[in-house]
């Protein structure tokens, strides 16, 4: 899209504003330099830590129920917990080189069905403000603060994570970086975060408020429960 | 500024008991959270300078900044307006409103659009707007003002919250915070469902990749930029920052010091509108860019403050602003901060703002940016010195004489010491003359028996 090259009334054009902000500031002492791209020094998490114990640690802190499963036993898990939370109705979301892909997905929808769950696939209104459970992958989860990262994409609605009142998300071990500032760099990398999808969001424990008299409450606008399910890899 | 002089708010405001308790005890809470969570943060004071540092790089290269941001915008689909004043501001997005034909707009929480009054606009427009954060819902029906840049009905209790929703709503009343709460989730959901017009702030914009970041603990930002066709993106010139590394700078910094948490519940980067082939979000994204007085800042006495992340932290610290609570500062941005941004932002009817302090420093401390708030307070003073009483004006300048005469000082000490009333227990209260107006507030400790000079003066004499 052009740049509107017009000043019209109020709008005034980017490249006169930022020259008339250029002529304010020109009489400027000693300039800042911008610090390096290094961080690895501002880490709090190193690289060699136990990153499933940390990241369990820290998710639990947050609000978020963990629990650790086996390859073949996670799309049981899934559906006990499902079941245990009295959801009917499961949004699941299959998304290729997460550690929910279609085969484990297709799985997980006959385990569901059998268990009396309704399983479904559709982000119209009506599926998705009915759903009371969703189950999602993620891109990357942070150890440092417990935080899911999902990406939007052909395979990844942003309402999947958010809409639901019960977010169950599948996390592999290998998926689990150390700090932010690694996530980050992960998603400064060309054809993956930003430059690809046109929302990322990092989750870190439930919606939650305090703006009553203090006190926690949790599932305002998003999903009031995260279940988080580890996978070896 | 309004109708009520600052010594009638202040009066008002220190006799409203039911607020000032509930503001005592939520900065408080959050005053102990901030500090237990800085306390587990490796490198906290590393990641402080280097977010100052950030800061003042990006305003040293502003329009270079600026220029790259609004660059990749438009490369990743967005479009690019620039609002110089509030007015503009308004009319830029009521007028692609009405073009579109937008009907009703959900907002997610945003101090810009405060600043320049975007509801009543877009109201006057035919829209119908929709705070979705819940204490800015509640501020909304109940028509009150926010008192608090994080947590904007921190002067309100459940029985207001309750008495507000049930007249609002047609709800039974409650004042369960649970059931409260579940009862604006129902509200809004239906809200959210047909909305199309979504209107957010930004925490930051990030230049090297166009990309907007919105943080939030209820989810209400990231339904904002899910559900509605069109997402508009108000943010003040000075939250750009250059990389997307830098983020996570400001990110380990902000909730921390805002509520005490590692991270807020929701952190969102947004690039662009709704790709192809993606299942939701907007079909258009517009980001204005907000200066209403910014770069007149950027080149006055008080350039820092525009680093300022919004995270709260210095009105929970300020003892005055725990004393007084939000609305005797009758601004938009309250407490420390609040009293360095609104004189610079809206002019000389603030000017009496920063004196709203004793320099005590635990909002520089707090900031998570280092910003020297109280070398900001001082310096803002200074411009409206020749507007001060004469008598105050007299008083100071003889102090400061009198501070720069030894002899003279020692002996207005003891002076002081016999002059000052004492009631027994240590406090001379009901003090006349140029300190009765002090002392009708507060207690002024008598001071000690003897003077710092004294005490050294006979410490040496005793060891020889």
């Amino acid at each position: 899209m052009k740049r509107d090259a017009r000043v019209k009334g109020d709008e005034t054009n980017l490249s006169q504003f930022s020259a008339a902000l250029a002529r304010n500031r020109a009489a400027q002492g000693e300039m800042t330099p911008l610090p390096a791209r290094e961080v690895s020094a501002l880490r709090a998490v190193p690289p060699d830590a136990d990153l499933v114990a940390r990241f369990t640690q820290a998710a639990r802190a947050a609000g978020c129920h963990v629990h650790c499963s086996g390859e073949s036993e996670c799309v049981a898990a899934i559906t006990a917990l499902l079941q245990a939370a009295g959801a009917r109705r499961a949004l699941v979301e299959p998304q290729p080189g997460t550690a929910l892909p279609p085969e484990r997905a297709a799985a997980l929808i006959d385990a569901l069905t059998t268990a009396g769950v309704a399983a479904c696939q559709s982000y119209d209104d009506e599926t998705l403000f009915a759903a009371d459970a969703s189950v999602t992958g993620v891109r990357l989860a942070v150890a440092e603060t417990g935080t899911l990262v999902c990406v939007s994409g052909p395979a990844s609605a942003r309402a999947a994570s958010l809409v639901p009142p019960l977010h169950v998300a599948i996390v592999s071990g290998s998926q689990i970086v150390p700090d932010l500032f690694d996530a980050f760099e992960h998603l400064g990398q060309a054809g993956s975060g930003t430059a690809a999808a046109s929302c990322i969001s990092f989750i870190t424990g439930p919606s939650k408020t305090a703006d009553i008299e203090g006190v926690l409450i949790t599932g305002v606008h998003g999903p009031g429960q995260v279940h988080i399910v580890i996978v070896p890899n | 500024m309004s109708r009520h002089s600052l010594r009638a708010r202040l009066a008002r405001a220190v006799a409203d008991d039911r607020v000032l308790q509930a503001v005592h005890l939520a900065t408080w809470r959050k005053v102990e959270a901030r500090a237990a969570s800085f306390a587990q943060l490796p490198h906290a004071e590393e990641l402080r300078r280097r977010a100052a540092q950030i800061r003042r790089h990006t305003l040293e290269n502003l329009p270079r900044y600026l220029e790259q941001f609004a660059a990749r915008v438009q490369a990743a689909g967005g479009q690019v307006h620039v609002a110089c004043g509030a007015a503009a501001a308004c009319r830029i997005i009521c007028d692609l409103a009405v073009r579109r034909g937008l009907k009703l707009a959900v907002k997610s929480k945003s101090m810009t659009t405060e600043e320049v009054h975007l509801n009543a606009a877009l109201e006057a427009a035919g829209l119908r707007v929709v705070e979705t954060d819940l204490g800015e819902f509640i501020v909304q029906i109940d028509h009150d003002r926010p008192s608090h840049i994080i947590t904007p009905i921190i002067h309100k209790d459940r029985r207001q919250v309750g008495t507000a929703l049930a007249r609002a709503l047609g709800c039974r009343y409650t004042e369960d915070p649970a059931e409260l709460t579940r009862l604006v989730r129902q509200h809004l959901r239906d809200v959210f469902r047909r909305c199309d017009l979504g209107i957010t702030g930004a925490n930051f914009g990030i230049a090297e990749t166009g990309t907007l970041c919105l943080v939030t603990n209820e989810g209400n930002g990231r339904m904002t930029v899910t559900r509605p066709r069109v997402h508009v993106a108000l943010l003040g010139i000075e939250k750009i920052i250059p990389r997307l590394i830098d983020l996570p700078v400001f990110l380990k910094l902000l909730a921390r010091s805002s509520t005490g948490q590692p991270m807020g519940s929701y952190t969102t980067l947004v690039t662009g509108p709704r790709r192809p082939g993606e299942h939701d979000g907007p079909d258009e994204l517009h980001v204005v860019l907000l200066d209403n007085g910014r770069s007149r800042i950027l080149s006055g006495p008080a350039p820092e403050v525009l680093h300022c992340v919004r995270c709260g932290a210095c009105l929970n610290a300020c003892p005055v602003y725990r004393n007084i609570g939000g609305h005797a500062y009758e601004s938009v941005y309250p407490g420390p901060i609040g009293s360095v941004l609104s004189p610079l932002l809206y002019g000389p009817q603030y000017e009496e703002l920063p004196r709203l302090s004793s320099l005590c420093g635990a909002c520089a401390s707090a900031c998570p940016v280092q910003i020297d708030l109280p070398a900001l307070l001082v310096r803002l003073r200074a411009r409206s010195r020749e507007r001060q009483p004469l008598g105050k004006r007299l008083l100071l300048s003889g102090w400061a004489w009198l501070m720069r005469h030894p002899r003279l000082y020692a002996l207005s000490q003891k002076l002081l010491r016999e002059l000052l009333p004492d009631d027994g227990a240590g406090w001379a209260r009901q003090v006349v003359g140029p300190l009765a107006n002090w002392t009708s507030q507060r207690d002024l400790p008598r001071p000690a028996p003897g003077s710092f000079r004294e005490l050294w003066k006979q410490e040496l004499s005793d060891e020889t």
